[in-house]
């Protein structure tokens, strides 16, 4: 019993791992082909994340958003929604968080901290409870109906940022920036790393609990398996898979919010390099699973933040990265469906 | 829109769209003619189309999660060589592009009305409006257009009448792979004559949008592409005036979420068991 057991999750990581040794293969014969020093370029690639104390912070930064948004697709996803959303619903988080934080620059911290994090969880939420209540009610399709919010929130940040609460002394589309007195403190001992990260990785340990030893995520997971057999043994299966909306988009949210809180300290245009779409690769590559999208995730981190300090050293384009996203993407979906036919959850697209 | 028919929801057209502007542009400004350009551009997005139906039908990865792969990967790839081969990574301006043919003035005079406004245009707009009939033909007219359709609506009834499902929807992705790559051409080739990073911009989606909105029927869906467009066009006027251009901008999409609410809503309420 217990070595089936041990083989099954055994093989379940053999084919994500195997797909990224894949990857990284393909894109060093690449590397290898167009520059003098592949070594070194995949050197700064992997490891100079770890180079110094301010490296490492920048890492962990990358990482939070991620991690977030990541472990709240996984509550979607389990749910039997195909949430694209989180771009959408993290720059929702973020701009409300700032607006919050900027009208109400002279409440004290005591109030104002929570106020903004709520708001901006609240905001999120709401970006994914659309989808959902369109998907359960109505069956509209969810994919569509995210990618779309996604373009919607984006140019409605873009017109608050640019019109309503640009910072007129600063380059760029960028706001004023929040009260000092509300920012997040780093982590002790690293330097302008955000405790964030702390605050995620937590969170992705409790999203485990939450979806595999409790009955309420029994409940969401037979939904997203089978929601009329989840409706016909009594769950009410459609206010399950709303709720785990409704979470997703918190959790995008909340990651928006902590960005603009503990990284950004003002909210920038341009802040995501399509978290929402990595963090959707990173709960598929971890197989919707929450503790492993928190491994995933720092991967992304890694390979994200490695890329820049590789150009800067080699000259390798760092978009080679976006190309290795794609690569393992396809890897990925290809040798999972491949390996285990009957399992499939998102084979219904 | 093809591949909707084939119950196929293929997200990578934005991906095929960039290959095919990329390539188009690039083998076009090497050999100095527009021609070869331009099929270099068809040629990206069916090749584009080919590796998208290999991986999903072959290796039966899931087509939303394929689809936003190879977007990422002709982004990444795109860019990469822009790096690389061009040095910019801000975009290719090739000097002295080779014009694409224009429908010339007059041409078209014995067609009322359409064919003033098609004069002038470039020779792949004239394409596109030739592209809508011939597909509906090809759906709704021909043996492996009902054949299509039959794998589309139910895989395992059309498996069991003898039609080859896979060769279907693989057909059905080439074929949108070519139009894309025509709309990816058009978008680099007309006027413009260079490539940017990202510059279909979700174009690839709106056209999802529009298929949706218009059923998988290529009227309706072309009907509803012009639609689209044209609140593109309005949001191009409209920032003139004060409303601010995101607001313009974001109607297409606001309007594309509300028609399929609404579709959806009709079939709902006309599912509704009547009162007893």
């Amino acid at each position: 019993m217990m070595s089936a057991e041990l083989k099954g999750s055994l093989n379940a990581l053999i084919a994500p791992i195997g797909a990224i040794v894949l990857t990284m293969l393909l894109g060093f014969i690449l590397v290898a082909a167009i520059s003098d020093e592949p070594v070194l370029a995949y050197r700064e690639l992997m490891f100079a994340n770890f180079d110094s104390l301010s490296n490492f912070a920048m890492f962990l930064n990358r990482a939070t958003p991620l991690v977030l948004i990541s472990v709240g697709i996984t509550f979607a996803f389990r749910a039997g929604v195909f949430n694209v959303g989180g771009e959408g619903q993290l720059f929702a988080g973020a701009i409300t968080t700032t607006v919050v934080g900027i009208a109400f620059a002279t409440l004290p911290a005591m109030i104002l901290f929570p106020f903004a994090v709520i708001s901006g969880i609240a905001a999120g939420a709401a970006v994914g409870w659309v989808p959902g209540i369109l998907k359960v009610k109505l069956g509209v399709d969810e994919v569509v109906v995210t990618l779309m919010l996604n373009t919607i929130v984006l140019l409605f940040t873009s017109y608050l940022v640019n019109q309503v609460i640009r910072d007129t002394t600063a380059y760029g589309a960028v706001s004023w920036e929040l009260p000092e007195h509300i920012w997040l403190p780093s982590i002790p001992g690293i330097p302008d790393a955000t405790s964030g990260f702390m605050i995620a990785v937590v969170l992705s340990l409790a999203s485990w609990v939450v979806l595999f030893r409790t009955q309420w995520g029994a409940e969401v997971r037979s939904s997203g398996t089978n929601l009329r057999y989840a409706e016909a043994v009594g769950i009410a299966a459609g206010k399950r898979v709303i709720t785990a909306m409704l979470i997703a988009g918190g959790f995008a949210g909340f990651a928006g919010s902590l960005y603009v809180l503990g990284i950004g300290h003002r909210f920038e245009q341009n802040f995501s390099p399509e978290y929402g779409l990595i963090a959707l690769t990173c709960a598929l590559l971890a197989r919707v699973n929450p503790i492993a999208s928190l491994f995933t995730a720092l991967y992304y981190a890694l390979m994200l933040n490695g890329a820049a300090y590789m150009q800067i050293s080699t000259e390798v384009p760092r978009s080679l990265v976006i190309l290795l996203t794609g690569l393992l993407v396809l890897l990925m979906t290809a040798r999972l469906a491949r390996k285990d036919t009957n399992t499939q959850t998102f084979d219904a697209f | 829109m093809i591949t909707l028919r084939a119950n196929i929801l293929n997200v990578a057209v934005e991906g095929m769209m960039l290959v095919s502007a990329f390539s188009a542009i690039a083998v076009g400004s090497v050999s100095g003619s527009a021609l070869a350009g331009f099929s270099a551009g068809i040629f990206g997005a069916v090749i584009t189309s080919l590796v998208f139906s290999i991986i999903t039908l072959r290796f039966g990865a899931g087509f939303i999660v394929a689809g936003l792969g190879i977007n990422l990967l002709a982004a990444g790839g795109t860019l990469f060589a822009l790096e690389r081969w061009y040095n910019s990574p801000g975009g290719l301006r090739p000097l002295g592009f080779p014009e694409i043919w224009y429908v010339p003035e007059g041409s078209l005079s014995f067609v009322p009305f359409l064919g003033s406004v098609l004069e002038g245009q470039s020779i792949i707009v004239l394409l596109t409006f030739l592209a809508v009939p011939a597909c509906w033909i090809f759906l709704y007219r021909t043996p492996t257009g009902s054949y299509l359709r039959a794998a589309g609506e139910d895989e395992n009834a059309a498996r069991s009448a003898g039609i080859n499902v896979v060769r279907m929807k693989m057909l059905a992705v080439t074929i949108s792979g070519l139009l894309s790559g025509l709309a990816g051409a058009q978008l680099a080739m007309n006027k413009l004559h260079f490539f940017l990073p990202n510059m279909t911009a979700g174009r690839g989606f709106i056209g999802l949008a529009a298929t949706l909105f218009g059923a998988g029927h290529p009227w309706a869906t072309s009907g509803a592409a012009v639609l689209f467009g044209f609140f593109g066009a309005l949001g191009d006027r409209l920032q003139a005036f004060d409303i601010p251009a995101q607001f313009v901008l974001m109607l297409p999409y606001l309007v594309a979420i509300l028609a399929l609410t609404f579709s959806r809503w009709r079939i709902y309420v006309r599912n509704k068991p009547a009162k007893l």
